[in-house]
């Protein structure tokens, strides 16, 4: 807390998943239920008095002893009524004297580190592996869930209650050694956070567009990952094509909200001290070998940070790039559908709208949007103007979103202008 | 200067209140209370614990009183500062209590006649 009063930025949403991985860790993911309703009572309890009294001096060790104590409160109610649920799950001894183990900052590193590995575990949907994450490590409750990846309220719900029994049967074990585990799980985790920002990145269906608190979220979690991975360079990578990401954020979106394309985007609004982190963690990365998903589109990201404008863009190398992930990933509809952008402005939009044609999508969402969207822009700059509106007359038919929408709009009132 | 009574009446249940939501409440509160605090609007403020008991009549029956959880109740409450109601009223208004649609009383304390 400064001087002012005011706590840091997401101080309480930090520090929920911070308390809910040291609870957990001591007392057993068999009482996660118990543990995330001793935090949320606690930053009740806060509410009650800080509303009042202001914050205390020392905040953290405010929150983290309340917590402590009152999730010992409530083991020990549930240890009297054994006939709750949770009561087989044997009780570390208790008690409200022995030294803190909530405090100590590096135990609580861990201990998230552990939590987020669990709440990345195979068993769960990939869905529900974002969703239990935001909610047990980044204390988002179920109206920001639904809100942030637009679902309502009552299957967030739903969902959050499957992953915790999942959770709370795998009993996982959270304890010293369970860093040494993270290895084989890593390359799951890494998507999952990839997956957290692009969800605040593209903000589906949400005429937001950026929802910069998950992007966020998948940075801070990413980086808490940095120093326990091995091999760090997956997780390099990743921090690398995160920081391209959100460099570019403010050139994205217009001050009226309108979605703005690379093409237009004024690059003097990118973010270079972000970019420059990008590009030491891609360096980092480099240096290992490793040539993973993750690494070859930072890289991607990295040829687009590098032009100084649009026209500049070597997009040879961004194409190689994309077939080079397309080898790593050969069904992915949009890794192919990127590399045919990058080929329109490496050779020309017109081979690439006949390529286009025969182009067909898998179902996953958004693609066919995609798809009708491209084969506008690359028959509008190959200057067939009738089937290019056709193409984006197709394009607003299937468009989730109305930031999508506005673009084809003005797309089409362009390729109608000339 | 006349002070005035402020109570807080609110549902004692924030459990739709998510972590980030409740920090801002924190934050918006303080602000709020160090600039009634630069104009001299501002003698003191306490919470009430939501539990207590209800005490009626002759035969002194004690209950729970109407703290019933998801009830409306008094959560806590301000002593204010202000030349008139009218004053204390616009006071009110500005507690950032009313943003989460919670409700504030206000009644002037009657000082003892010389």
């Amino acid at each position: 807390m400064d001087a002012s009063g005011q706590l840091a930025a997401h101080f309480f949403r930090e520090h929920s998943g911070r308390m809910v991985a040291s609870l957990a860790r001591v007392y057993g993911m068999a009482h996660l239920d118990t543990i995330l309703d001793a935090v949320q009572d606690t930053f009740e309890t806060a509410l009650t008095h800080w509303r009042y009294h202001g914050p205390p001096d020392h905040p953290r060790a405010w929150l983290s002893q309340v917590a402590r104590n009152k999730l010992i409160n409530a083991l020990k109610h549930h240890a009297r009524y054994s006939h709750a649920t949770e009561a087989e799950a044997p009780l570390p001894a208790l008690s409200t004297t022995d030294p803190d183990p909530v405090l100590a900052d590096e135990a609580s590193t861990d201990g998230q580190i552990q939590l987020l590995v669990a709440c990345c575990h195979p068993a769960l949907r990939e869905r529900d592996r974002i969703l239990i994450t935001l909610h047990i490590l980044c204390g988002f409750g179920i109206p920001e869930l639904a809100n942030a990846l637009q679902m309502n309220r009552e299957a967030v719900k739903k969902a959050l209650q499957r992953s915790k029994a999942i959770l709370r049967q795998k009993s996982l074990k959270l304890g010293q050694h369970a860093i040494a585990a993270l290895a084989p799980q890593l390359p799951t985790v890494c998507t999952i956070l990839y997956l957290l920002f692009n969800e605040g990145y593209k903000a589906t269906r949400n005429s937001k567009g950026i929802d910069f608190d998950l992007c966020y979220e998948a940075l801070r979690l990413t980086k808490l990952l940095r120093p326990v991975a091995t091999p760090e360079a997956e997780v390099d990578a990743l921090l690398a094509l995160l920081f391209f990401g959100v460099a570019r954020f403010p050139a994205r979106l217009a001050a009226y909200g309108d979605w703005i394309p690379l093409e237009e985007q004024d690059r003097s609004l990118w973010n270079t001290p972000l970019i420059t982190e990008g590009f030491h963690y891609l360096d980092q990365a480099k240096r290992s070998g490793y040539a993973g998903r993750h690494y070859l589109e930072a890289l991607i990201a990295s040829h687009h940070c590098a032009a100084p404008h649009f026209a500049a863009t070597d997009w040879k190398t961004i194409h190689d790039l994309y077939q080079l992930l397309e080898n790593l990933a050969p069904n992915s509809t949009l890794i192919r559908l990127n590399k045919l952008i990058a080929k329109s402005y490496a050779v020309g939009p017109l081979p690439v709208a006949i390529e286009l044609e025969n182009f067909t999508v898998d179902g996953s969402p958004g693609t066919a949007f995609l798809l009708a969207a491209m084969k506008g822009h690359v028959y509008q700059r190959a200057g067939c103007a009738a089937q290019a509106c056709a193409a984006y007359e197709e394009a607003l038919s299937l468009a989730q979103n109305p930031l999508d929408s506005q673009l084809i709009r003005k797309r089409m009132e362009t390729t109608i202008a000339n | 200067m006349k002070e005035f009574l402020m109570l807080i009446r609110e549902d004692a249940n924030y459990g739709e209140l998510s972590a980030e939501e409740m920090q801002a409440c924190i934050e918006k509160h303080y602000r709020w209370v160090e600039t009634l605090r630069e104009k001299g609007q501002f003698k003191e403020a306490q919470p009430l614990e939501a539990g207590g008991a209800h005490i009626r009549g002759k035969q002194r029956i004690v209950s729970d009183g109407p703290f019933l959880e998801g009830k409306e109740c008094v959560s806590g409450y301000y002593i204010l500062l202000a030349e008139s109601l009218e004053e204390a009223i616009e006071i009110a208004k500005g507690n950032p209590d009313l943003d989460w649609d919670r409700a504030v009383e206000v009644r002037e304390i009657m000082p003892m006649e010389d």
